[in-house]
């Protein structure tokens, strides 16, 4: 038997699972860690990075560096990296056939099928880039899961009883909150609702602009803004934040961020935890609005519930722990893996899919209403451009439904079937999915030539709309999912994998041609002191310019191969340097 | 033409307890990965008993009604947009008349 993965495929972070004798574990890469940061980069020497070393550099080289590429997954947002331009679900690809890697080293087998999870509240756009993304990291995709309901899974009650969960799922780019039931094996989604444009990266946002307030009021003027500034200013408003989830009080501290004449400046600050809640909470109001909806959408009162589980790295936020527990007058259930239980549940589902012994049946919901535009009949006459839905949202899925239309004006010939996505009464104002028309109908009074529209939706999101003229059996048919953008043919994917073996393997070239050769590549933080250091150089009196000078020359000669001093103590005296002299100025 | 009891293997009486038991055995029987009809049979079966509808295989032959009652907000929001567009095209005829 083969064996299968689950991987959450996250916008901050990635993880991959398996399931051993029917227990579910996350697999840690070469360096023990189980979760991969989703972000991809090339060194200085066009070497692929993936993951933690990726995300070292993206202070120093932001513009070689991508992070929270899922935020784009199903457009055509271009990134540049290096001396190419990259679509979303190519870099999303990058991340996988890492993760792929991963899992093959860890197991010493090759792995070929996947279970990947998406955000509950994706559409449809998104989930077919993210399927795109797995087939040209070289997966066979088994199935996109949802990440609530994964979690849910993953979550093990071994009860007989029926239990009613709300899933609070707030991670680094999306959110979503999923009313779940769960009785024995059996995880049944009575609903789900979600932002796939709001979480932790949002809140960073604000305190970074927060930061930048903070330092225009102390020097009166503004931070540059380039891009190395601005990247360094997100990861350590990102860091402030978390270290405001474990303390009252954060100080912050940026040497360097911009200079007045010669003198540099810096930003220290004292951040409450208070000032952080006040940024957020209009965004966690929100995220409340959307818990009240799906409750709605299933029926239940909070009351109802009989467990609330959190999920996502943002939920450690003690102010997001309390909102929900006022709202819903009732605490939130410990002991919940957060950052892992999404890629458990996923490795579970694919244990179940390959037939692994694993209990577990998954019942899940369309988050999504389908439909069509249609006329109605109103006080004002007839008015085109509503939007009739097909396959209402939370239904659950596979699902297949019908409707019957009949036509608008007399001797009419033919029928435009216009398919749309969302929640909006006006047509137009959902996403659309693509159109077709059904031809040559019988020449007959409006409203007597009846088409049937029929709305197929099944387990992989793939949705096919059929409309057949009654009478004479007139048809026409669309495939949505062979419409989006980024379904790609079979040629054009493996074309993709192969490029990405090639940049994989590339990558194995630079690494071993490297440690062939004595020379020393600096860190990039190092790097980034360094540059640091040269554009201080011309402010510093002649004494402090000739220790400078000094202490770079050093640690030209490591970098050259010529000297084995230890690059750390260099970088800590560089470091100590540049804090001292800019002290003095 | 099987009746949703029926589809679930239980009498018309059954008891919500019962309904749902029989519902997880089916879908047991027939996990929606491989057996989709199935399964889509077995749910429409279930959400049939539990809004406490008789089966209605034929539905569709009910014809789409053209006169629906138009909830006023959404009414609202396409005379808006009407008028946004007779906005627009003044504004452009003045633009061009100039
Ligand atoms: N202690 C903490 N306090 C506040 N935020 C935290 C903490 N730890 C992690 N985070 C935030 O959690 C986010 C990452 O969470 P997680 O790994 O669950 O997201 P993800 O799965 O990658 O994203 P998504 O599910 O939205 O695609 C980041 O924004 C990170 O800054
Ligand atoms: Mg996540």
């Amino acid at each position: 038997m083969t064996r299968a993965v689950g991987i959450d495929l996250g916008t901050t972070n990635s993880e991959v699972a398996i399931v051993e004798n029917g227990q579910a574990r996350v697999l840690p890469g070469e360096d023990g860690d189980l979760i991969l940061p989703s972000c991809v980069g090339f060194s200085e020497t066009g070497k692929l990075l993936v993951g933690r070393e990726a995300l070292r550099q993206y202070e120093a080289a932001p513009e070689r560096t991508v992070k929270s590429i899922k935020r784009w997954m199903g457009t055509d947002h271009k990134t540049l990296l290096g001396d190419r331009e990259y679509l979303p679900h190519e870099i999303s690809a990058i991340i996988l056939r890492s993760l792929k890697q991963r899992a093959e080293t860890a197991l010493a087998e090759s792995i070929a099928q996947a279970v990947i999870t998406v955000p509950a509240y994706f559409t449809d756009a998104q989930r077919q880039a993210t399927k795109t993304a797995g087939e040209i990291a070289g997966f066979e995709v088994l199935q996109i899961i949802n990440e609530p309901t994964a979690a849910a899974i993953a979550y093990d009650l071994r009860s007989e009883e029926t239990e009613r969960v709300l899933v609070y799922d707030l991670g680094g780019g999306t959110f979503d909150v999923s009313v779940v039931e769960i009785t024995g094996e059996v995880t049944e989604v009575l609903a789900s609702h979600g932002n796939n444009r709001l979480g932790g990266d949002d809140f960073d946002r604000r305190l970074q602009l927060h930061l930048k307030e903070l330092f225009r009021k102390q020097h009166g003027m503004d931070v540059p803004d380039d891009p190395v500034t601005n990247a360094r200013l997100l990861r350590t408003a990102e860091q402030a934040k978390i270290d405001l989830s474990t303390h009252a009080f954060t100080t912050v501290r940026e040497a360097f961020l911009g200079s007045k004449g010669k003198t540099a400046l810096h930003l220290e600050a004292e951040i409450a935890r208070t000032d952080f809640e006040n940024l957020i909470h209009p965004l966690l109001d929100e995220t409340l609005e959307a818990i009240d909806r799906a409750l709605s959408d299933a029926t239940l009162q909070p009351d109802d519930l009989d467990r609330i589980i959190l999920v996502g790295g943002s939920t450690r936020i003690p102010l997001i722990q309390h909102m929900i527990e006022s709202h819903l007058g009732q605490a939130p259930t410990d002991g919940i893996q957060p950052d892992l239980c999404v890629a458990l549940g996923a490795s579970l589902q694919a244990g179940v899919l390959v037939g692994e012994a694993v209990d577990a049946i998954l019942v899940d919901v369309v988050p999504h209403s389908l439909g069509i535009a249609a006329a109605m009949s109103t006080p004002m006459g007839i008015v085109p451009g509503f939007f009739s839905v097909v396959v209402p949202r939370n239904s659950v899925i596979p699902v297949s439904r019908s409707e019957v239309y009949s036509t608008l004006f007399d001797s009419q010939e033919t029928v435009e079937i216009e398919v749309f996505q969302g929640e909006n009464p006006i047509a137009e104002e959902n996403v659309p999915l693509g159109s077709f028309k059904v031809e040559d109908l019988p020449s007959q009074p409006a409203g007597s030539v009846q088409v049937e529209v029929h709305f197929d939706f099944d387990l992989n999101g793939i949705l096919t709309v059929t409309a057949t003229e009654k009478g004479k059996g007139q048809q026409g048919s669309l495939i949505v999912s062979n419409t989006g953008v980024h379904r790609l043919s079979s040629h054009e994917i493996s074309q993709a994998r192969a490029d990405l073996e090639a940049l994989f393997e590339q990558d194995e070239a630079i690494e071993s041609s490297a440690s062939d050769s004595p020379i020393v590549t600096l860190s990039p933080e190092l790097s980034v002191l360094v540059d640091r250091a040269r554009t201080l150089a011309d402010s510093l009196d002649d004494e402090q310019a000739d220790e400078l000078q000094d202490l770079l020359d050093q640690i030209e000669a490591v970098a050259e191969g010529n000297s084995d001093e230890d690059l750390e103590v260099l970088q800590s005296e560089l470091e100590d340097f540049l804090y001292y002299a800019s002290r003095e100025n | 033409m099987t009746s949703p009891h029926d589809r679930l293997g239980i009498s018309p009486d059954a008891a919500p307890a019962e309904v749902k038991t029989a519902y997880h055995a089916k879908l047991r029987e027939f996990p929606a990965h491989t057996h989709p009809e199935e399964f889509k049979a077995v749910r429409a079966a279930y959400d049939a008993i539990r809004k406490g509808e008789t089966a209605k295989d034929d539905d569709f032959l009910n014809v789409r009604p053209l006169e629906v009652t138009l909830d006023p907000d959404s009414l609202k929001q396409l005379r808006e947009k009407a008028l946004a567009q007779i906005d627009i095209s003044l504004d452009e005829l003045i633009r061009e008349t100039f």
